[in-house]
């Protein structure tokens, strides 16, 4: 229809798939994440972790320039498998997680706020795409700093060192495959539910970010007074770094087994997709 | 589909939110190119419409629209509808073309093509200039123009418009009311206009149904009745007297009481003003003032308040 002409005309060609259409709200929603250039700037940020983890690599295989540095091979391996095995894991988790509290409250409580809802979900896309699109956004943005990152790196040493080093650490891969999935998909469902229910998207931000310290810190002053290593359940940092110990088969930091950790995230995420189910709908019936 | 012709049918469709019944057994066949839904505030017309829409279930019965059923059909349903909401709705980060685009191609519009229609849309509207501008800046005028932009953009078969009218000025009102009388007369698009507003409801609409706390009040062809021409007379008496009106009743008139003194009759053919003439004479009382006129939707409304409820 020329512009100029101003009528109305029906639609009768084709329409894209309607199993992807929930992209739609991805791509829609990643485009607005980065047109910011601040954010843009700390998301580059956030590559840091791997690039350390890349330079470690590269370093531990360059003799020459080992010893115009003064350092053995023997130390800077080890220090590299170390950083490897545990470390990247954390430095990736903790900046993946601020991403989250910076995009996520931009994804659902502006279409809370301003009675968007209504208006996708009376298109042939219902509420299961609705937070499959907006989950799909932070799981883009939290992969490539995280998970691909580390099995980047985990690629990049395997092909330095040959000789089957990658079959003897297949641990590594896994546990960054697994530990960043289950933290993504944590992070993600719970930012969303907070974002639902906050409406306004400071009080999202510092919800997500009270809760990990609030509960953190609920759980130092506890074991004050309460000698139970279960105490460490109510703690998100205390459990992360259990399942990741688990994962990497190194000793836990606390006191829970690693089961009591996988079964708490778990019922984190488990109630976050409840308050999703019970927050997301085109009109709130009041009772 | 079960019928070609008809574009909402509603089979003892019953919704409860709350615990609260909100519509009880509709049961009627839609037909019209742009169907009015009229009622009081709180009759139940924007809860059907959300109904029809999949936002609330049905508590019991069902409805098609245009020959999909409610149950297990919802995303069928929307794909073929346009939805204009009565509250304020919007995303405010985006701007109006970003918006509109991102609306059609969720409703399946190719990237490409959504956004040539998105500017098509926009430029309909009478938001060509503003196209670029953020959401959160508009007028409700413009508002109110964007969400009938973005309930056009993908071309549906049938428009639910809930309210188009809300916070109009007179200008914008009238304007908003001669786009949606261009898109009925250009007859691709079917409209459901749901509406307090008669005059608006009366403007726009061929056929209406009248929703009396959730119920169905009356349902008329709005075209018929315009063609009927049947003859209707508005009475004001000098003074109350219910044997005048039970003696009009028994002449076959159908009566409408505003007030005591005031009330509005439709005669039967067989039945002329010199009938009600020599039975206010036999019954003691004068006419302040007697006017003939045509029906309107005012009194179908009118009738269908004052009658009992209990759904036609």
């Amino acid at each position: 229809m020329a512009v100029y002409e101003r009528t109305w005309r029906r639609y009768d060609g084709p329409l894209t798939r309607l199993d992807l259409r929930f992209l739609v709200i991805t791509r829609y929603a990643l485009r607005e994440a980065f047109s910011s250039r601040l954010f843009t700037a700390f998301y580059a940020l956030c590559a840091l972790p791997t690039l350390a983890g890349v330079f470690l690599v590269y370093l531990s295989h360059n003799s020459g320039l080992l010893s115009r540095l003064g350092a053995t091979q023997e130390v800077l391996s080890a220090l590299t498998m170390t950083y490897l095995g545990v470390y990247m894991f954390i430095y990736q988790a903790v900046p993946a997680f601020f991403v989250a509290v910076v995009v996520s409250p931009t994804l659902i409580a502006a279409d809370v706020s301003d009675n968007g809802l209504p208006l996708y979900l009376c298109r042939p896309i219902d509420r299961r795409d609705y937070v499959l699109g907006k989950v799909g956004v932070l799981a883009l943005l939290l992969s490539p700093v995280t998970w691909v990152g580390g099995l980047l790196v985990y690629a990049l040493q395997a092909l330095m060192e040959g000789h089957g080093w990658w079959l003897d650490n297949l641990r590594i891969p896994l546990a960054y495959l697994v530990g960043h999935a289950a933290w993504i998909t944590a992070v993600s469902l719970l930012s969303l539910a907070i974002s639902a229910w906050a409406r306004f998207k400071p009080a999202a931000r510092s919800g997500l970010v009270g809760i990990f310290l609030i509960s953190s810190g609920m759980s130092a002053a506890l074991k004050l007074s309460i000698h139970s290593p279960w105490i460490d359940l109510v703690s998100p940092i205390k459990v992360i770094s259990t399942i990741v110990a688990h994962l990497f088969g190194a000793s836990a930091p606390g006191g829970i087994p690693a089961w009591a950790a996988w079964l708490s995230l778990g019922a984190v995420t488990g109630f976050s997709l409840l308050l999703i189910h019970f927050k997301l709908r085109a009109h709130e019936v009041v009772r | 589909m079960t019928s070609s012709a008809a574009v909402i049918e509603l089979d003892g469709l019953s919704v409860s939110l709350g615990g609260r019944p909100i519509l009880s057994d509709l049961r009627t066949s839609l037909t019209g190119r742009a169907i009015g839904l009229l009622g009081p505030n709180g009759a139940g017309k924007t809860t059907l419409l959300r109904t029809l829409l999949g936002f609330y279930p049905a508590s019991a019965g069902t409805a098609r629209v245009l020959g999909h059923d409610l149950n297990g059909s919802s995303k069928a349903i929307r794909a073929l509808i346009g939805y204009m909401p009565e509250s304020d709705a919007h995303i405010a980060g985006l701007t109006a073309v970003r918006f509109v685009r991102l609306m059609g191609e969720l409703s399946g519009l190719p990237a490409d093509l959504a956004l040539e229609r998105a500017h098509d849309a926009l430029f309909y509207v009478g938001l060509g200039e503003a196209r670029y501008r953020r959401l959160g800046t508009f007028s409700t005028g413009m508002k109110q123009k964007v969400k009938l932009a973005q309930a056009l953009v993908h071309g549906p078969p049938l428009l639910f418009l809930d309210e188009p009218t809300n916070g109009l000025d007179p200008p914008a009102r009238k304007r908003m009311l001669e786009l949606v009388c261009e898109i009925r007369d250009q007859g691709e698009t079917q409209i459901v206009l749901s509406s307090h507003l008669l005059h608006d409801v009366e403007l726009v609409c061929d056929e209406v149904m009248i929703l009396k706390q959730g119920r169905v009040a009356e349902r008329c062809d709005l075209e018929r009745e315009r063609l009927a021409n049947r003859s209707f007379v508005e009475l004001e008496l000098l003074r109350p007297s219910e044997a005048f009106a039970a003696a009009a009743a028994e002449l076959g008139c159908e009566m409408a009481l505003i007030d005591g003194t005031r009330m509005k009759l439709v005669l039967p053919d067989a039945v002329g003003v010199r009938d009600l003439y020599l039975l206010a004479d036999r019954h003691g009382v004068g006419f302040r003032r007697l006017d003939c006129k045509r029906d309107s939707l005012q009194d179908i409304f009118l009738r269908a308040m004052e009658a009992p409820s209990g759904g036609v």
